[in-house]
């Protein structure tokens, strides 16, 4: 746990776990990296739109009976829509992604991309385009490709593994299955990332100080 | 409210204004929305980006809808806010109408109908674990194939929507079905999207929203269930049980031995000869008593019997006849032969007593047999006396009570059966895999 | 429980009930015969 003054407006700015170095000042919005020299900033993070999600930084919950805290979150924009990817910080250190889009939530943990053995992963991994209802294999599962498009990172907020720079670009592939898991393959100029989880309902994840939404009781959970 | 940096409640709607006329528009699921329809111009505007811009102009004057967007319903216990609505078509025909539902903290539901019934769907986060020609499994329920790919056009929007919709835009849609549940599997060609339909009670959709239900849809919705649906397993159960209860209790009260057996030889005269056998004594309150009489060397002739079990005490007597009968010959087809060489009588109530069993017997030739005429075979047997021997038995039971029973149980079992089939078939019709199709030809795939 | 699943129960019931009822009593109502009053003539040994 590092507690810092933000250097652009004197701010404090905790930074909660070595594995993420990133984080973007609440009140100036000044993109902060932390390192073994300590703390420097690389630019503004754009303003986040408005939206009406139930989660917000502060957000508690549990997942298979591990508690978990809501640090950072990444608003991601395509030409048909926007969903957000929110950072979850277990007690021992993980982390996990929570994504959210047209009301479903994806609980995604990072997986080595090393896992990936079967030959329509390695095509996606070269570049090549998938038909969507291709089918993979992983972990004894067959994985059922349900989209394909490109993607830019719209704004982002509080803490974060990485520098979600407005703009950035990459090509995420989402995968389904018939038992509720999914998976995340997301290419960008630089590489891939392979994230590897299952579907969740809200009610599931226990979660509390949600955000309040004007005429909308929240529901009891915890 | 007093601290802004706390954070009061977030707003729920976002204000702007139409680029295209002005008017004030309200965004309800912020953030998610990509489309909404201006309520004055209705204008298609794009929302997805920060600058609001128009897309299409259309002059449609809004209809006036069932459930108009900014309505709010409660189902299962969760609040919903209508917030778009769409009519969607086969091609133009058949249309049907689907309202978005939405919570900030639940997600999305529709709700559509096609003016027969209500149905609350869920799009799906599993696909299906596996599937068949006919059917196939979700969730650990089989659903049977209903409707075949079907191009699935949006005719008219309106509200706010969360992918980018457009009137005109296609989708090819097929249609799982099991009682009570619809699954519906619609694709374009970048994506493929599952959604798991409820069928409401009329009353839950009119205490919801406001909206009547018709009682009964003609023909059936597909995936109606049956009024006979998860009962006429269980009637059917209760119904052979109780058969089955019957024809246990015929066979357990259905008599010891016989109380008496006799003999009486009667010449083919038709002259009555009358016997006296007795005693027999009946010991329960009441029982029924069978009288078997059989003469087996019966032929070409019948033996009268007319019988009184008459109680020594009282006098009352007890009376019934039985006939024994028995023909043979030959025709031009070969041998035949009819009638029974046994007779049995059944007389019920008889109360306890030491009873005497008179027989008044007779047998008579039957001398005018055509066939041993015309065909000059002799007659088998000649106009010895024949010898009948009588039994009397008692038990409880009557099978003619219990097949009586049965015709009770099982008519409004059979009914009831009827009725199902005639459902299901009404059901099935519309259905593109029933075989029964009332649908235009099948075209080539 | 549902409404028809009762009433049918009730007519097995009931069919149940009217076929025990006529056991006890040796009953039917396709049986043969019938009483009538003491006959005429007297039969067996009635007296010694």
């Amino acid at each position: 746990m590092l507690k810092v003054n933000c250097p652009h407006c004197g701010a404090e700015v905790v930074f909660r776990s070595a594995a993420l170095p990133v984080r973007v000042c609440d009140y100036c919005q000044t993109t902060l990296i932390r390192s073994d020299e300590g703390v420097r900033q690389v630019g503004k993070a754009a303003t986040l739109p408005f939206d009406v999600s139930p989660i917000q930084i502060g957000t508690r919950g549990r997942f298979e009976d591990q508690a978990f805290e809501v640090i950072g979150r990444v608003r991601w924009g395509w030409t048909d829509g926007s969903w957000n990817e929110w950072l979850l910080l277990f007690a021992d250190d993980r982390h996990a992604w929570l994504g959210e889009a047209m009301g479903q939530f994806m609980l995604l943990a990072e997986r080595p991309i090393e896992d990936l053995r079967d030959e329509k992963f390695q095509s996606l991994l070269q570049g090549k385009p998938v038909d969507v209802g291709t089918e993979a294999r992983l972990d004894d599962e067959t994985l059922i490709a349900a989209d394909m498009r490109g993607a830019s990172c719209i704004a982002a907020e509080g803490e974060l593994p990485f520098t979600a720079v407005t703009g950035w670009s990459i090509t995420s592939v989402d995968f389904r299955s018939a038992s509720g898991r999914c998976a995340s393959l997301q290419r960008d100029q630089e590489g891939a990332h392979f994230y590897d989880g299952r579907y969740v309902t809200l009610a599931e994840l226990s979660p509390t100080n949600l955000r309040p939404i004007e005429g909308w009781r929240m529901p009891a959970h915890g | 409210m007093d601290d802004p940096a706390a954070g009061a409640p977030a707003a729920a709607v976002k204000a702007l204004s139409c680029p295209s006329c002005g008017g004030a528009i309200e965004i309800k699921a912020a953030g998610y929305t990509v489309t909404i329809v201006c309520q004055y111009c209705s204008s298609v505007l794009d929302v997805a980006n920060p600058d609001v811009r128009v897309i299409t102009e259309y002059h449609e004057a809004a209809a006036a809808l069932e459930i108009p967007p900014g309505t709010r319903g409660t189902l299962d216990g969760i609040e919903w806010e209508a917030i778009g609505y769409m009519r969607r078509s086969e091609g133009g025909s058949y249309p049907w109408d689907e309202y978005l539902l939405f919570n900030p903290y639940r997600g999305y539901r529709w709700l559509v109908t096609d003016g027969r019934g209500w149905s609350l769907g869920e799009m799906l986060t599993r696909t299906p674990e596996w599937s068949s020609p006919s059917g196939l499994f979700v969730g650990g329920e089989r659903y049977e194939a209903f409707f075949r790919d079907t191009p699935a056009q949006v005719d008219y929007v309106l509200g706010e929507f969360y992918w980018r919709v457009a009137v005109g835009e296609e989708v090819v849609a097929s249609t799982y079905v099991r009682p009570g549940w619809m699954l519906s599997r619609e694709a374009n060609g970048s994506e493929i999207n599952w959604t798991l339909l409820r069928l409401l009670k009329p009353k839950e959709m009119s205490e919801a929203f406001g909206v009547d239900v018709p009682p009964r849809s003609r023909p059936p919705l597909p995936h109606q269930p049956s009024p006979y649906h998860g009962t006429i397993g269980k009637v059917a159960t209760i119904g052979f049980a109780t058969l089955g209860l019957l024809i246990l209790l015929l066979i357990l009260f259905s008599g010891r031995g016989p109380l008496l057996t006799e003999r009486m030889t009667l010449p083919q005269t038709g002259q009555v000869q009358s016997a006296t056998f007795g005693p027999i004594t009946l010991d329960g309150a009441y029982q029924a008593v069978s009288i078997k009489a059989r003469a087996p060397a019966l032929d070409n002739a019948w033996v009268d019997l007319d019988y009184a079990l008459v109680d020594r005490r009282t006098q009352v007597s007890y009376q019934a006849f039985g006939v024994a009968e028995r023909y043979s010959g030959r025709d031009s087809e070969g041998s035949w032969t009819e009638g029974d060489r046994s007779s049995a009588i059944k007389m019920a109530t008889v109360p306890a007593g030491i009873y005497d069993l008179v027989v008044d017997a007779s047998a008579t030739r039957w001398k005018t047999n055509p066939s041993a005429m015309i065909w000059g075979s002799a007659p088998r047997t000649g106009p010895e006396p024949i010898e009948v021997e009588i039994v009397a038995s008692t038990g409880m039971t009557f099978l003619s009570n219990v097949i009586f029973a049965g015709f009770l149980i099982l008519i409004p079992l059979g009914f009831m059966f009827f009725r199902h089939a005639a459902f299901e078939t009404s059901r099935k019709g519309e259905s593109d895999f029933s075989g029964t199709a009332a649908q235009d030809d099948e075209e080539d795939e | 429980m549902n409404g028809r699943l009762f009433l049918y129960s009730l007519w097995c019931l009931g069919i149940t009930g009217a076929f025990l009822a006529a056991t006890m009593y040796g009953y039917s109502p396709f049986a043969d015969g019938g009483r009538v009053a003491p006959r005429a003539g007297i039969y067996g040994p009635t007296h010694k």
